[in-house]
């Protein structure tokens, strides 16, 4: 049995799949090498650990201008892209070098950007972080009329803060925040944060998994409360800290890496988290009753993006890329693919209906309107107080 | 006659010899020296200047000459708890890695004969496994359905755990950093000379009397320096409270994880990480001068 068990964890570990959303976890690995990342990018030899990418490049300038260069430098989240796609992108563009660099996290892009990197021509930031990447002047204005299927994003996804003009990104995939939760051990569906708060104070004390992730575990009490997950209004902090120290001591684990492994062994039944690791869990029939929920009152929708970077060398194999990603039929591939959202409508109807149906995937249409896009409120001392008071409370 | 030479040529060659032998020097500890000041002093400047500055708007540092970062840690009791968290566990940890570390070390420096390098060995194998997979592989161990579980039983406490509380990290913590403090100590207990602890009995002394007249004092640079080399990595750690504190015990590791991680906030990151090598310097000063204290007065008297 235990043998079995640590088979399981050295299989995890060694996967270490960083499936898009295990990452803003400040988990050990991760926090550790994107805070590495970060030291010695600062420096002046930054640049360099990109730079082998760059000079293996040919001049884009020798290209005369709407000439699909063979080549394509992508810096993204990993297994991200479905591979039959970049198979048939490179056939048909002629594009012979699709390199496909890997971070895990969104500190970890931004780190390698601001140490000077270049030689990436597309990159896939999560949405609140792309106003400090323009800021910086680190992206390219799109030419949309160069991405003429930019037409089928749904509009729900358009002219949000982080981009109120639609000219630094394109949307990507999408997803949430909720409650997985193990159905056996709850007898009933967790629907809504405050159903989540109250089993947590009772039946289920000491049974409760948080990720470990600031922007994430706000949501819960300020949804809760009916306010918007971004408030930096002061008496909505105070009454969201509330919350969150009552729910402190029941808490088992602060966990961003390993909260499957919780849910799996039935030591924890809740998780406020992520839908990456679900599909894994429901794929084992020990653990099929591992469901996952859209909390009612709302809830947090991250969107990755497509940006492009303003020294791209391969701008026209950028803009074919992008093109061709939002085929309709190129996006149903890639949301079979990786389980995540598209935001085109037109591929939504192509995608099987049991992805459709599959709230974990695509957010019932009932809570769209309650979800919320992230903004970027880690400046904010108030809550970053909070956080480290509720911290250092769990389990005490 | 080699040192004849060697006298000689120093002396006739006057002035150049000299610069020579400088020079020599100069390249001898050229390679160590930058060693040290790329990689210790450097960042050591580095975290000092950014514990000045403040958040850069998209987070980092930008450059400013505030006392914010220090006021904020030292103004308000509540932010110095990971301090003394940290430097309780690193203490209990520390005492717990004598506890279990002087025996084995006595033990294998004594009694190995010639197995001794066999030993030496068992103790390092762990050591090429990834850290991180020794600490997951004792969330198995610890966990509701082994030892935790097990124990839970005996006592016949359902919720009884270990995972997730301080003595899970302090098991972690004595497991992982153990190796350091044995090897110090096997070294000094190595090279001690078996005939002061016979003279010691023949002289009438107690066990327990040797042991503390004089296998001690002989271990004791070992177990400074063993002390010392657990101490200060406990101080700073992240991972073992992350995974097998279940996230629940908050030290300045994670705290400065949080800094730089969760807020961006890379100056008060920093003024933490200078605040813990302060409080580092002073304990560790005070351990030195207090296992040290009186010794020489005590060699004299012996004399």
């Amino acid at each position: 049995m235990a043998q079995r068990d640590l088979g399981e964890y050295l299989a995890r570990i060694s996967q270490n799949k960083v499936n898009r959303r295990s990452f803003l976890a400040a988990s050990g690995l991760v926090g550790t090498s994107a805070f590495l990342a970060a030291c010695s990018s600062s420096g002046s030899s930054g640049g360099a650990s990109a730079a082998p990418a760059a000079s293996a490049a040919p001049a884009a300038s020798a290209a005369p201008a709407g000439d699909i260069e063979d080549s394509l430098f992508m810096y993204n989240w990993s297994e991200y892209i479905n591979p039959d796609n970049i198979e048939t992108y490179k056939a048909e563009f002629g594009v012979n070098t699709f390199q496909y660099d890997i971070f895990s996290n969104n500190e970890e892009l931004i780190a390698k950007l601001q140490g000077g990197a270049s030689g990436y021509d597309i990159a896939a930031p999560t949405a609140e972080y792309v106003p400090g990447m323009v800021e910086e002047g680190f992206l390219a204005k799109l030419d949309l009329s160069r991405i003429p299927n930019q037409k089928y994003i749904d509009p729900a996804f358009l002219g949000l803060d982080w981009d109120p003009t639609n000219e630094y990104q394109l949307p990507k995939d999408f997803g949430t925040t909720g409650i997985l939760y193990r159905e056996k051990l709850t007898g009933k569906p967790v629907e809504s944060w405050r159903e989540l708060y109250d089993l947590t104070l009772g039946e289920f004390s000491g049974k409760t998994v948080f990720v470990d992730s600031m922007g994430d575990v706000f949501v819960m009490p300020l949804k809760m409360l009916g306010y918007s997950l971004n408030s930096v209004d002061k008496a909505e902090l105070e009454e969201a800290r509330k919350i969150l120290l009552d729910l402190a001591p029941h808490i088992l684990s602060l966990d961003s890496d390993t909260y499957q492994v919780k849910l799996s062994s039935e030591e924890a039944a809740l998780c406020l988290g992520w839908t990456g690791p679900l599909l894994e869990l429901r794929a084992n029939p020990d653990t099929a009753d591992t469901a996952y929920s859209v909390p009612t009152e709302g809830s947090l929708f991250w969107l990755d993006t497509w940006v492009m970077m303003a020294d791209a060398p391969h701008p026209n194999a950028s803009y074919a890329w992008l093109d061709y990603i939002h085929r309709p039929e190129i996006q149903a591939l890639e949301t079979e693919y990786n389980g995540y959202a598209t935001p085109s409508s037109e591929a939504r109807k192509l995608v099987s209906q049991e992805l459709l149906d599959d709230p974990a995937i695509f957010p019932p249409e009932s809570v769209m309107p309650l979800l919320e896009g992230a903004v970027d409120t880690s400046g904010n001392n108030q809550r970053l107080d909070i956080w480290a008071e509720f911290k250092q409370k769990i389990g005490s | 006659m080699q040192s004849g030479t060697t006298r000689t040529g120093a002396g006739s060659d006057g002035l150049g010899g000299r610069i020579r032998s400088a020079l020599l020097t100069f390249v001898l500890i050229l390679p160590a020296g930058a060693w040290y000041l790329v990689l210790l002093v450097a960042p050591l400047v580095i975290i000092t200047i950014f514990s000045f500055g403040v958040r850069a708007k998209n987070g980092g540092y930008a450059p400013a000459f505030v006392l914010d970062n220090y006021g904020a840690i030292l103004g308000d009791l509540d932010k110095a708890a990971p301090f003394t968290t940290s430097l309780s566990m690193a203490i209990a940890g520390t005492i717990g890695c004598l506890l279990v570390g002087l025996p084995l070390a006595y033990f294998i420096a004594t009694r190995g004969g010639s197995r001794k390098g066999l030993f030496i060995l068992l103790l390092v194998i762990p050591f090429w496994t990834s850290f991180l997979i020794r600490t997951y592989s004792w969330l198995i161990v610890l966990g509701p359905e082994n030892l935790g579980g097990f124990v839970g039983d005996v006592i016949g406490d359902d919720s009884f755990r270990i995972l997730g509380t301080p003595l899970a990290v302090l098991i972690g913590l004595v497991y992982g950093y153990l190796p350091l403090m044995v090897f110090p100590l096997y070294v000094t207990l190595e090279r001690m000379d078996r005939t002061l602890v016979e003279a010691s009995k023949d002289l009438g002394a107690s066990r327990w009397a040797t042991f503390r007249q004089v296998t001690l004092p002989i271990a004791l640079p070992g177990l400074i320096t063993g002390s010392i080399l657990v101490f200060i990595p406990m101080m700073g750690e992240y991972v073992i409270p992350q995974i097998l504190g279940y996230g629940r015990i908050y030290l300045v590791g994670n705290a400065l994880v949080t800094d730089f991680l969760e807020a961006r906030n890379w100056p008060a990151g920093s003024a933490k990480a200078v605040v813990l090598i302060a409080v580092m310097m002073f304990t560790v000063t005070f351990y030195t001068w207090f296992v040290n204290r009186g010794r020489r007065g005590r060699e004299v008297s012996v004399l």
